[in-house]
């Protein structure tokens, strides 16, 4: 069965300008460079890593709000680079957006009435009453009274005009959307119910989700299957339970182990990778393994020379490590003494 | 600083309500903005009463012009007559009809020709844009003041190409104002939500990026009002704007540096006149800026 | 011998033309030296603004300390003239803020901006600042710290802004490091790095430092005592492993338990705090938090619940905590030994 999102090869390319009267391009940044995956219906994706490693870019160009420089999209068999016009406006229909801001993702001067009939008068679905009834539903929906269509985003919180982000995305009933950190201006104890709520949603309108997110804790709690991402590529690809439980590429360790746990014991108990350096320029990204500069378990010459292919390591499960696995992190590297969590030697 | 909203059951608020109470409460903007209608009544009502009242403020009566010249503040002709016996506060009343509509009138141009300048290079960016803002900065380098000079002599001295020529070469501060506001109105994400529901560009524009941007181009304008006065007071000062005797605040200045101690009123009345117009506008603008900015703070 | 930094019982409102905004209502906590206190609060909680009336940075109006002090080494840092108050900050209690991009004057070269609280407090010469900040960066572990002084903010990376920032509050060698938020705008591994740094630093130096966070895996790893805020008030105040496995009041657990966890094994759904957090003018009847309380009685409404000690050193805000029966009821999603049961 093909899967209901097919992307391969995926590359965004940003130029950076030089010159004063007329802006030539000069060098480039390679935000996303040689992506692949691949999302079945009715699952959720995860794209995590951290600041500049390129899934914000990936979300936006799945849904062609970014032009992909080269590479490859496929929605449900269609090639989503070659649409055009009136086809690409009916990709929109079937693949929406929920954007992080809540504060800057929905127009100050538009009641939410407007703001969600919006995609309907777009694509001219429903008369004046209808769309305003579809609004009014799905404002209870997502956990809203019915009465705020009339009411403007500024007299309310952060969450509740996220709720009317997502309900804003499934007005035209998609059938995929891509949600680029839904949660991370939110509140804590509201993220919580956000998260609820996108699960629900995805239950009640069978959604398949490609869900980008920096908070390791989020992805693996609403992913089915999660996609590492660092300086444009894809690191690590696999299970949730594949990549948490054992990752294989250093970059993954690294991050589930910097990543604090509320937990005061396990915390202390835990030996922590702590890498060195700053993540690189995207201008100027290391030879070879991208990781290399920052990684605990580098050999040379090979991985400052040699990129290292998504390999199969386990079932459903990719690395991109000359390494993966094959070496456990040394004790040296370790902050504490104790053993290593996912030690890579064992099974 | 407050936490979640409180849901009220008020009705809705609108940026714009929330703006015009804030304007509302500030007393300068107000007291400017109340000066300025007092200034348009009087322009617009003038031929009911001044010419009775105040005497007229162009026609000289031969017969009576000598003795009728220079005379001080009185109650017949509260600001004094000037050198050819004609009614001051009269001219005063009518300068300000013409300041108003050139005021206005070049604020008009130059918006015409700003704002689609400043879209054309904020949308399409890359060549538009730079040939649009190289334009604007030729147009910046040149004193305002002589360039101006220089289009009225091209143009005829005159009424009319009085606020043409401070139209037209005023475009480029709004062009861009207006570019830098679409520019940061364009980096929301309500505008990439709108793109990723399929909205046509021309959706974006009129929906969505212009009701956004408009607040800084309406600060901007308010004040240049009150810029575009001057300058028409300025050039009709060096006798390239209005000519005698259609009354002006900038004229009836030229007319009497010499006379400056011997008869202080021919300067003083029409330099206030300018003075509190402008200060009208500014303080308008001011207000408006205050008003319309904090609708983007939480 | 009195406690470092002593706050006692703080009332900080803002008298806006909209209301009063009771942004701290009631904070009381201790801190020694080499300690760390965790203040865990989310938007709107009053930790920041706690954290800015200890450092007097509140503008007055129209904030202003309706009661309560504020104490270092036993003496009130509110009775301080404007001079002794100029003398504390910065050089015997300093503050690391959140965007470091900021809070970095970006017309100054990083080594000037360090060398600077040297040179007003510690009377320096700017040769001597200048190689004093140099030594500093180097301790603060940027690489090539000669060079690096001469840099501009802009030209750093968000953990070396940071870095430096800390090398900067670190100058004159404070008692007290107060670091609002100090790794919320930075990634994970870089946040891991800043953290590895504050530890180590606070190991060499003894200084007590008060952590802000919404985060609590944060407060997990560095904090000795957590202080819990919700609604400009203090609601938990103990050691960390009691706020953790065993809370008082029901909104810590209620924090506790709507974490998605990366290290636990159940998937199952969240149990989020329903509502929202309340406007801090129109604050609730009672107790702030009762609204949204899965456990709230009729009592909460009118009791005014404020922090007493119901342990040794654990304090609780809910009028309930010493009944052991109500305690009994949060499901304890984390328990001591490590044993991760969802609890029940």
């Amino acid at each position: 069965m093909t899967a209901l999102l097919q992307v391969e090869n995926l590359m965004k390319h940003f130029p950076v300008n030089q010159g004063v009267i007329l802006s030539r391009v000069g060098r480039t940044v390679k935000a996303v460079d040689n992506v692949s995956f691949a999302v079945e219906q009715g699952e959720t994706l995860g794209l995590v890593g951290e600041s500049g490693c390129g899934k914000s870019t990936t979300g936006r160009c799945i849904n062609r709000l970014l032009e992909p420089t080269s590479g490859s999209i496929h929605f449900a068999g269609t090639d989503v680079r070659k649409l055009r016009g009136k086809d690409l406006k009916a990709y929109r229909r079937d693949v929406q957006f929920i954007f992080q801001d809540p504060y800057a993702s929905l127009n100050p001067r538009m009641t939410f009435g407007e703001i969600m009939s919006e995609p309907l008068v777009i694509h001219g679905v429903g008369t004046r009453k209808e769309r305003q009834d579809r609004c009014k539903e799905m404002l209870e929906v997502v956990g809203l009274s019915p009465e705020h269509i009339h009411r403007y985003p500024h007299e309310f919180s952060g969450g509740q005009r996220q709720r009317v982000g997502i309900a804003r995305s499934l007005m035209l009933r998609p059938k995929m959307i891509v949600c680029d950190e839904p949660v991370s201006a939110l509140d804590v104890s509201i993220q919580a119910q956000i998260i609820n709520l996108l699960e629900e949603l995805q239950k009640e309108f069978g959604l398949t989700y490609l869900f980008i997110a920096h908070d390791l804790a989020v992805i693996r709690h609403i992913c089915d299957r999660v996609a590492v991402m660092y300086l444009g590529k894809i690191v690590e690809l696999g299970g949730w339970r594949e990549v948490y439980n054992s990752p294989h590429h250093p970059y993954t360790q690294s991050l589930l182990s910097a990543a604090p746990v509320p937990d005061p014991e396990k915390q202390r108990a835990r030996s922590r990778i702590i890498l060195r350096g700053d993540v690189p320029n995207p201008i100027d990204p290391p030879t070879g393994c991208r990781f290399h500069t920052r990684c605990p378990i580098a050999q040379f010459p090979i991985c400052s020379e040699q990129e290292p292919p998504l390999r199969l390591v386990g079932s459903g499960h990719q690395a991109a490590c000359h390494f993966a696995k094959t070496f456990p992190i040394p004790e040296s590297r370790m902050t504490s003494g104790e053993g290593y969590d996912g030690d890579p030697a064992e099974e | 600083m407050p936490g979640g909203p409180a849901e009220q059951a008020a009705e809705a608020r609108t940026l714009w309500g929330d703006a015009l109470r804030r304007l509302r409460k500030n007393k300068l903007a107000v007291a400017g903005l109340i000066w300025i209608i007092i200034v348009i009544l009087v322009a617009i009502t003038a031929d009911l009463w001044a010419p009775r009242w105040l005497g007229d403020p162009v026609e000289i009566d031969s017969s009576t012009a000598a003795q009728q010249r220079l005379l001080t503040p009185s109650s017949e002709h509260p600001f004094g007559t000037d050198k050819l016996g004609r009614d001051v506060a009269s001219r005063v009343v009518y300068g300000a009809r013409v300041s108003l509509i050139v005021g206005v009138l070049a604020v008009a141009i130059m918006i015409a020709i700003g704002l689609v300048m400043g879209a054309l290079a904020a949308y399409y960016g890359g060549i538009w844009d730079a040939i649009i803002m190289r334009l604007a900065d030729v147009f910046f380098a040149f004193p305002y003041i002589l360039f101006a000079i220089v289009l009225i002599a091209l143009l005829g001295r005159g009424f009319h190409n009085v606020f043409i020529a401070i139209g037209v070469l005023g475009w480029p501060s709004i062009a861009r104002v207006f570019r830098s506001s679409i520019l940061s109105v364009k980096a929301n994400e309500y505008v990439d939500a709108a793109r990723s529901m399929g909205a046509s560009t021309r959706r974006i524009l009129v929906r969505h990026i212009m009701p956004n941007a408009m607040a800084p181009i309406i600060v901007y304008a308010t004040m240049s009002v009150g810029g575009a006065i001057l300058t028409e007071a300025a050039l009709s000062f060096l006798g390239m704007g209005v000519q005698p005797p259609e009354p002006s605040w900038g004229l009836m200045l030229s007319e009497a540096p010499t006379l400056i101690f011997s008869a202080p009123w021919l300067m003083v009345f029409p330099g206030i006149a300018i003075l509190t117009t402008v200060l009208g506008f500014v303080l308008l603008g001011d207000g408006l800026r205050d008003a319309l900015d904090v609708k983007l703070k939480e | 011998m009195p406690p470092l930094l002593e706050v006692d019982d703080l009332h900080m409102h803002f008298f806006t033309r909209d209301g009063v905004v009771k942004a701290v209502d009631g904070v009381s906590f201790t801190l020694e030296s080499g300690r760390t206190l965790g203040v865990v609060g989310e938007s709107g909680s009053g930790k920041s603004v706690t954290a800015m009336s200890i450092m007097r940075l509140v503008p007055e109006p129209p904030g202003k300390v309706v009661s309560g002090d504020i104490r270092f080494k036993g003496e009130s840092i509110l009775a301080m003239s404007e001079k002794d108050q100029r003398r504390l900050r910065g050089n015997r209690i300093a503050m690391i803020f959140q965007d470091p991009m900021t809070s970095l004057n970006p017309v100054y070269r990083i080594g000037k901006q360090i060398a600077e609280p040297l040179v007003l407090h510690k009377n320096m010469s700017r040769d001597k600042a200048w190689a004093a900040a140099v030594e500093l960066l180097k301790q603060v572990g940027i690489p090539q710290a000669e060079q690096r002084a001469r840099d501009y903010p802009h030209e750093f990376s968000g953990g070396m802004r940071q870095r430096a920032m800390i090398a900067m509050a670190l100058a004159c060698g404070p008692d007290v490091l107060i670091a609002d938020e100090p790794t919320t705008a930075l990634d994970v591994t870089i946040q891991a790095q800043i953290l590895e740094l504050m530890q180590e630093i606070q190991k060499k130096t003894e200084s007590a430092i008060i952590m802000i966070t919404h985060d609590l895996g944060v407060v997990a790893d560095m904090a000795d005592h957590i202080l819990v805020m919700y609604a400009g008030k203090a609601v938990e105040y103990g050691p960390a492993d009691e706020v953790f496995y065993n809370p008082l009041h029901p909104y810590t657990w209620g924090l506790l338990e709507s974490l998605p966890r990366h290290d636990v094994d159940d998937k199952g759904a969240l149990c989020p705090i329903n509502g929202q957090p309340p406007s801090l003018i129109n604050l609730p009847s009672g107790c702030a938090f009762h609204p949204r309380c899965a456990y709230a009685r009729p009592e909460c409404q009118t009791g005014s619940p404020v922090l007493t000690e119901i342990e040794n050193g654990h304090y609780s805000a809910c009028l309930f905590s010493a009944d052991a029966d109500f305690v009994q009821q949060f499901e304890n999603r984390v328990s001591r030994d490590g044993d991760t049961g969802s609890g029940s």
